[in-house]
């Protein structure tokens, strides 16, 4: 026993490992059932009561794939043809001639456009810069031009799409760069194709927007609380009241987010807070006199809720809204929070009239900056706009999140204008991305799509969880009736492989698929290949006259390479597996690496501690 | 328990015969793949494909009638799986998703007192179906080469050699099946979808595993029956072996049997080509890998009789 010791102390933590990371997804599912028999009051309350853990579970629970709980997946294109047609100056017929057979042409193949573009022209004897860039360049220099820029609209499309989804608050959204120009979206959950469509395929929408003064913002703030909190009663508790009765009891979600007053039994300071400043206890506001709000991420969805409650519209002066911050910042207790700004509603200005926009940094203190420059009809509404408001602040909105909100230093004539003060050269990229999405549109073409509705993800998790069950229960019982004693050795390992294997997918915060089920029932078959060998090279050595003790060692250490290399193989064409497939085919790869690595652990290891410590208590295995 | 005592089977003695009776099955699947070709998925032609679930089933005439309305009367449809949920696919995209929508509407517009749910809604792109079909091939291909590499080093060349050749028997004869069968079996889906892709993968692991344990104990035995030719030795190996392969590919095929009854209709073509992968597998490992490595050092000791 002492000798294996430390091979048990290695069992036990990985056993405790896979049991931890699998303990969210557990409570996640006792939470869900509770809240679903609890009714009404009973709900709000217990929500109330573990809404952090409620969101912790639900964090680190293992992620089931977009087939198994429905949702969408669309596959973005940035559509370089309609790209090109919208940044080209000077268009005639010839051009669009040329365009249109470009059009044709590029459905079936994968050239690169725009090379083939530059012959087209060639072919004609018309020189590019009639269209595109200045008049000395060359056709070379421009269709690298061109190329560049193809680039950097896939990045300024991908973040106007993350930017977007942000705000259409999706939970637990993936959207990733694939290739050159295509990016893939994942939105489980979601039910209105229609919208998510237009969401994702719409032109972006860049404004620059005034701030509304630091005392004005506070009053607007300070009125919410107040009228959130009940103190301004008029004839506005009716109108609440007839709404909350339209309200579905069994929603408790939705009312708690909507700000209903917690139960009254609760005395404790922070609840009096909560409930006699409704607003505030959410929202705070910045020490610095900015007129700004924090609020803290996980409260933001709590914070859209209260506002967008119709009645609070009275509250505001004329021509003012509430805009977010894009994204959240860490403060100093390292938290991280959304920036919420009083604005105005109506635009200044709106991002078409940017010519360029450039990251760079400041020759005098080696600080980030971002130059950005106007045609000359914007450059004349700017020097209007800055001349007038110097000294105040001009929020830069990317489909209604903003991104920055530089201070007016002077007035700005020639329509050249220079964004100081960034954090980091990452900031002013973004800055440069989101100043060039308003003015330089990147179409965008959906060239995958697929949905799958909530009730097929239904069945097949149901009928992937019975028949891994059946695959389980049959191998084990083969297993005990084949190999006797030495088969429960066997399927005690089984076991704890398929615990291994939803352990480390939940703690690597995998995502598991329909396919990767297969794969973990597939493994089921694979696992008890391991015990197979060892228990068949164990017979054999009995056979041979062995002691239990020798038979045991030598069946081990013979059946070692063959478990090795077998495993190996099949190992790399996993690999293989994962590097070539997409989505749901990964989801299997992973399953079957992780699988495979399990079951040399779980087989080999843990059979041979307890197969030991059986001979060593003179309980000596039968092998059948 | 135990389903053999020692045994001495003399495998080899009946290669040839299998040389010929595995060519034969290959070639009857290429034909039926030539001829009657592969039902290639929506996800590797592109098009649009929408899968209905009805409380109230219309005729497929019906629906074929209301699509034809809309330009759409070439789609596919049909009526699969064991809900029997509605399958409708055409080789039309056209921009965004307008095409499900075309669909959808037309539907709901002939049935307007038939309520449907969607299941599935996909469009996929004649490039990304392209790509696709490409990148499946390019992952097999990468298969074989990483186990031929494998088997090489950690064996001999040949050994290598016969693992790969068998492997390709194998994708053959799971192709030809996959094409012989398609449509034979009424509720039997046998499209190639990504899932059926992936099992393609899937056999070439488990095919080259059972052919890894057995080279394993070839290895093993020729160090130790020095004075055994290597027919003798193969065939002692494969004795060995044969009571672990049967169980374990036994036990693989149990497992499948189940995915393939209970893991649903997305699961059921994986599931089938897994199993006629294996079958094939376990087969290719004796009359494929290890006869080729057999002949092949056969030949090369004649070679040196012969000019020494």
């Amino acid at each position: 026993m002492r000798k294996q010791l430390s091979k048990v102390i290695l069992i036990i933590a990985a056993v405790l490992l896979s049991l931890v990371f699998l303990y969210p997804t557990y409570q996640d599912y006792q939470y869900r059932k509770k809240l679903s028999a609890l009714a009404g009051q009973d709900s709000i309350a217990y929500l109330e009561q573990h809404e952090d853990d409620i969101l912790n579970a639900k964090l680190k629970r293992l992620k089931l794939g977009l087939d198994l709980q429905g949702g969408m997946r669309v596959v973005l294109e940035v559509d370089v043809i309609q790209m090109l047609e919208d940044v080209a100056k000077n268009k005639d017929d010839n051009f669009r001639t040329i365009i249109s057979e470009l059009r044709s042409g590029a459905t079936t193949t994968d050239e690169s456009v725009i090379p083939v573009l530059g012959k087209k022209f060639q072919d004609r004897g018309i020189r590019l810069s009639r269209y595109y860039g200045s008049i000395r360049e060359s056709d070379a220099t421009i269709v690298g031009e061109l190329t560049n820029e193809t680039e950097k609209a896939i990045d300024r499309a991908i973040e106007v799409v993350r930017n977007r989804v942000d705000q259409y608050r999706v939970s637990e959204p993936t959207i990733q760069k694939q290739g050159g120009r295509r990016i893939i979206v994942e939105l489980p959950g979601v039910k209105d194709e229609r919208e998510v469509r237009s969401l994702l395929q719409g032109t972006a929408k860049l404004e620059f927007k005034l701030l509304r003064d630091a005392d004005i913002s506070y009053k607007v703030m300070k009125s919410v609380d107040d009228y959130l909190s009940g103190k301004v009663e008029e004839d506005t508790s009716a109108a609440a009241k007839t709404l909350k009765k339209e309200q579905k009891p069994k929603d408790a979600l939705e009312e708690l987010l909507s700000g209903t007053k917690p139960a009254e039994t609760d005395t404790s300071r922070e609840a009096r807070f909560t409930r006699e400043h409704p607003f505030f206890s959410y929202v705070l506001p910045d020490q610095q006199n900015t007129g700004e709000g924090f609020v803290e991420e996980k409260n933001r969805d709590r914070v859209i809720r209260l506002l967008a409650r119709p009645e609070l519209q009275r509250l505001y002066p004329i021509d003012f809204e509430f805009l977010w911050s894009a994204k959240p910042e860490p403060l100093a207790d390292g938290k991280q929070y959304y920036r919420l700004y009083a604005v105005k509603r109506r635009a200044e200005l709106t991002g078409g009239v940017i010519v360029d926009a450039r990251a760079s940094v400041s020759q005098e203190d080696n600080r980030p900056i971002v130059n950005m420059e106007m045609n000359s009809e914007g450059s004349r509404e700017w020097a209007r706009i800055t001349g007038a408001n110097v000294g105040k602040r001009i929020a830069i909105a990317l489909d209604n999140a903003i991104f920055s909100a530089p201070v007016v230093i002077n007035k700005i004539v020639g329509g050249r204008s220079q964004i100081t003060g960034l954090d980091s050269p990452n900031e002013a990229r973004l800055l440069e991305i989101v100043l060039r999405a308003g003015a330089l549109p990147a179409p965008l073409a959906i060239v995958e799509q697929r949905t799958v509705g909530p009730s097929l993800g239904e069945d097949s998790v149901q009928s992937g969880v019975s028949a891994t069950l059946y695959a389980f229960v049959l191998t084990v019982l083969f297993m005990i009736l084949y190999y006797r004693s030495a088969g429960i050795v066997a399927d005690f390992a089984l076991f704890f492989n398929i615990l291994f294997i939803l352990g480390v997918l939940a703690g690597f915060q995998g995502t598991l698929t329909l396919p990767g089920i297969a794969g973990v029932i597939l493994t089921i078959g694979l696992a008890v290949d391991a015990n197979v060998l060892i228990n068949e090279r164990i017979r054999e050595e009995l056979q041979g006259g062995k002691t239990m003790r020798a038979a045991i060692d030598a069946g081990y250490s013979k059946a070692f390479s063959a478990i090795f290399d077998s495993n190996i193989t099949t190992f790399l064409t996993a690999i293989v597996l994962y590097q070539f497939g997409t989505g749901p085919v990964q989801g299997f790869a992973l399953t079957l690496m992780i699988g495979i690595v399990a079951s040399m652990f779980s087989a080999i290891l843990i059979t041979r501690v307890i197969f030991n410590t059986m001979t060593d208590r003179n309980m000596p295995p039968n092998f059948g | 328990m135990r389903f053999f005592k020692k045994t001495n089977i003399d495998f080899l003695k009946l290669r040839k015969i299998m040389y010929l009776s595995s060519t034969a099955v290959i070639v009857a699947g290429l034909i039926s793949l030539a001829i009657k070709g592969i039902d290639l998925g929506i996800d590797f032609r592109g098009g649009t494909e929408l899968v209905l679930s009805f409380t109230a089933k219309p005729e497929v005439s019906q629906v074929r009638a209301a699509l034809g309305a809309v330009g759409l009367g070439q789609s596919e449809i049909k009526f699969f799986g064991a809900e029997g949920d509605l399958l409708i696919r055409t080789a039309e995209q056209g921009e965004g998703m307008v095409v499900g929508d075309k669909i959808k509407q037309a539907i709901e517009q002939a049935f307007p007192d038939r309520k449907f749910e969607v299941l599935k809604e996909d469009k996929i792109g004649p490039k990304i179906g392209e790509e696709l079909r490409k990148d499946a091939l390019y992952a097999v291909a990468a298969s074989f080469l990483v186990i031929l590499a494998y088997i090489a080093v950690r064996f001999r060349f040949i050994y290598g050699v016969g693992a790969v050749v068998a492997l390709f028997h194998d994708v053959l004869v799971a192709l030809g099946v996959l094409s012989l069968l398609d449509g034979v079996i009424p509720t039997l889906n046998l499209e190639i979808s990504q899932e059926v892709v992936a099992a393609f993968l899937t056999l070439v692991g488990i095919s080259v595993n059972d052919t890894v344990v057995i080279f394993d104990r070839i290895r093993e035995n020729l160090k130790i029956y020095r004075s055994l030719s290597l027919m003798e030795v193969i065939n002692r190996s494969l004795n060995d072996t044969l009571s672990r392969t049967i169980i374990t590919q036994g036990t693989v095929l149990l497992v499948l049997f189940t995915l393939f009854f209970a893991g649903g209709e997305v699961t059921r073509g994986f599931a089938f080509t897994l199993t006629v992968g294996t079958i094939a597998g376990t087969y290719s490992s004796v009359y494929i890998a290890s006869a080729i490595v057999l002949d092949w050092t056969i030949r090369k000791q004649k070679r040196k009789e012969v000019n020494p």
